[in-house]
């Protein structure tokens, strides 16, 4: 009798302790990851490989990074900010701990909002993108904050059959005034684990380049940081980037 | 009785127990300046007073050399910012490097170290120069057999890891934990920083911002306008660097393929670590392979001198004509703003000379 009373205050105890788990659609430490596939119009794109745009210019890549800041479903915010740098990183945007049922749709900024554009970048936490260890060559150093788009590479804007992309661009697209809205109204993330549900998105740099409404020309664009006297060019760049990123 | 018998015998047991000494290393506290990120320091090499003060003794200690005749510091000299004036440093057989030795300071927030980037982490870079046949060339084994050989060395060790030996690894730890102890960060240009960047100055620091004077601020603002000098691409924030590999238009052809070597990939070729301009009037000679021996010939290079290629930084905007096109008194400026990067007070910090 003696032993069975122990028996079952030890049962009583273990199974006291024992975590609850009895919610198996919990989303408790399942992870959501957003991805951005860069694209050449129909072609995979890579860092340093050239390629041809319809005009005939060769055109190759040596950078390509952006910022995303405030993305949120209302007000259940996402992330705060996350920093896609493809040579580092490559295609993956963020990777983070929720509930992918909060995100059914997602909205956010192209490059950092104003209220954390003007921080001190070494005051953010150490695993933070904006702190400065992290941003690296995407803040400024001075109060105008960080660089919102960085694509930078070279090309050969001579139509013959000798390669010889020498000709630097360089778009860095930064400052309050250049930042842009985003929304995906409908999110469908993929179950890629029991663990992790992804949003993939992609990004066509020859759509960049080549936009209907708004195209660039390398030959004559091909410099802006933002500053008054390149106002045009960071335009384009900025709304053609924002219409060049869509669902994958 | 009996139970007289099994207590003295579980006395005397205890009592014969070798005595394990014990030895608990103290928590170095850094200073971290309230302008720069925090370091993030290898969860495994933790700072102590005691192995930092280890790792600056080793820092100095020449038995780490085949000859005994060279320690870190004779190609890392604190008068020179921790680095060499030689053009390329010399080991013990007198043979000369490939590359100028590069300049030891606030290595705490590196990610890549070597003008090539070939490690990723202080103490495997500490571990190259010792056994290196043109550098100490001196196996590790040899080295830390002399350093068993002296009692004190025994001591410090023990005290600073808690354990008998010494081998290579706890030597790269003790000196890796002394690096990390190289902050500059009181420099005339950390104040002006801190201005432009809203971040508050101490009085002290207020009265030395006063004394920045009008050439000081107008080189400043040549030092980043896109159409003056160009520089803050890669030197900027507090660190006076970007992380990243570059070519900066020296030659049209690679002879040190530089980043490449090390990746494969061609598109890497004839690109170096961007270094830190700190104390940058004081590390002479310049670039990866020391052909500069003055500022005054760097500030030459980028106005008039620079070379195409096909992997020179697209951020060199102005290569197609050869350089950024300084006139006379825009290099002076812009050479008065490169001396507000020297920081004496690091240069003079009694905490990182020879202890000996």
């Amino acid at each position: 009798m003696k032993i069975n009373i122990y028996i079952l205050i030890i049962l009583t105890i273990i199974f006291s302790c024992n975590k609850d788990d009895s919610n198996p659609t919990s989303n408790k430490n399942k992870y959501l990851s957003i991805t951005v596939d860069p694209i050449f119009g129909t072609q995979p794109f890579y860092l340093d490989s050239i390629y041809t745009t319809s005009e005939g210019y060769k055109v190759k890549f040596t950078d390509l990074k952006f910022y995303f800041s405030a993305l949120r479903n209302g007000t259940d915010t996402l992330t705060k900010a996350a920093l896609f740098d493809f040579s580092s990183t490559g295609n993956l945007l963020t990777r983070l701990i929720g509930d992918y049922n909060k995100f059914s749709s997602l909205q956010g900024n192209i490059g950092v909002i104003q209220s954390l554009n003007h921080l001190d970048p070494a005051a953010f936490p150490n695993d933070s993108p904006l702190n400065i260890s992290n941003a690296g060559t995407m803040h400024w150093s001075w109060n105008t904050g960080y660089i919102f788009i960085s694509i930078e590479g070279k090309t050969d804007t001579i139509p013959d059959a000798i390669l010889n992309p020498n000709h630097s661009f360089s778009f860095h697209v930064g400052t309050d005034q250049f930042l842009e809205t985003i929304s995906f109204s409908v999110i469908n993330w993929q179950a890629i684990s029991d663990k992790e549900h992804r949003f993939e998105l992609k990004l066509d740099l020859l759509s960049l380049l080549q936009n209907p409404t708004r195209p660039i020309d390398l030959k004559k664009e091909f410099l802006t940081h933002s500053t008054s006297g390149q106002y045009s060019l960071t335009l384009k760049v900025a709304q053609n980037f924002k219409e060049a990123l869509t669902t994958k | 009785m009996k139970h007289l018998v099994i207590l003295s015998f579980c006395f005397m047991l205890l009592s014969c127990r070798k005595d394990k000494v014990g030895f608990e290393a103290s928590p170095y506290k850094l200073e971290i300046p309230s302008h720069f990120p925090d370091m993030i320091i290898p969860e495994d090499n933790p700072l102590t007073i005691e192995g930092v003060e280890l790792g600056r003794f080793l820092f100095y200690e020449k038995r780490l050399s085949g000859d005994n005749s060279m320690s870190c510091a004779t190609c890392h000299m604190p008068q020179n910012g921790f680095s060499d004036p030689k053009q390329f440093s010399v080991g013990i057989d007198g043979i000369a490097g490939t590359r100028q030795s590069m300049a030891l300071v606030n290595l705490g927030w590196e990610s890549f170290f070597f003008w090539d980037g070939r490690k990723t982490s202080l103490e495997a870079q500490i571990l190259e120069p010792v056994p290196n046949p043109i550098e100490m060339h001196q196996s590790w084994k040899d080295a830390t057999q002399k350093l068993n050989a002296d009692i004190q060395y025994r001591n410090r060790f023990f005290r600073a890891f808690n354990e008998e030996g010494i081998d290579s690894i706890k030597v790269a730890k003790a000196i890796a934990q002394f690096l990390r102890t190289l902050i500059s960060a009181e420099s005339k240009y950390d104040i002006m920083y801190k201005f432009e960047n809203k971040i508050s100055l101490t009085t002290k620091e207020q009265a030395i911002l006063q004394t920045v004077d009008n050439e000081e601020w107008a080189g400043y603002d040549l030092f980043r306008s896109l159409n003056g000098a160009d520089c803050f691409h890669c030197h900027n924030g507090p660190l006076m660097q970007v992380k990243k590999f570059s070519n900066n238009g020296l030659d049209a052809a690679f002879s040190d393929l530089g980043r490449g070597f090390v990746t494969g990939n061609p598109s890497d070729n004839g690109k170096f670590k961007v270094p830190t301009l700190r104390n940058i009037v004081l590390t002479a000679p310049y670039m990866h392979d020391g052909r500069f021996a003055s500022l005054d010939e760097v500030i030459e290079h980028y106005s008039s001198g620079v070379t195409h290629s096909a992997t020179i930084d697209p951020l060199m905007e102005f290569a197609g004509q050869g350089g950024v096109q300084l006139d006379s008194q825009e290099k002076y400026l812009l050479k008065r703003f490169l001396l507000t990067l020297t920081d004496y007070n690091f240069i003079n910090n009694p905490k990182f000379k020879d202890p000996n």
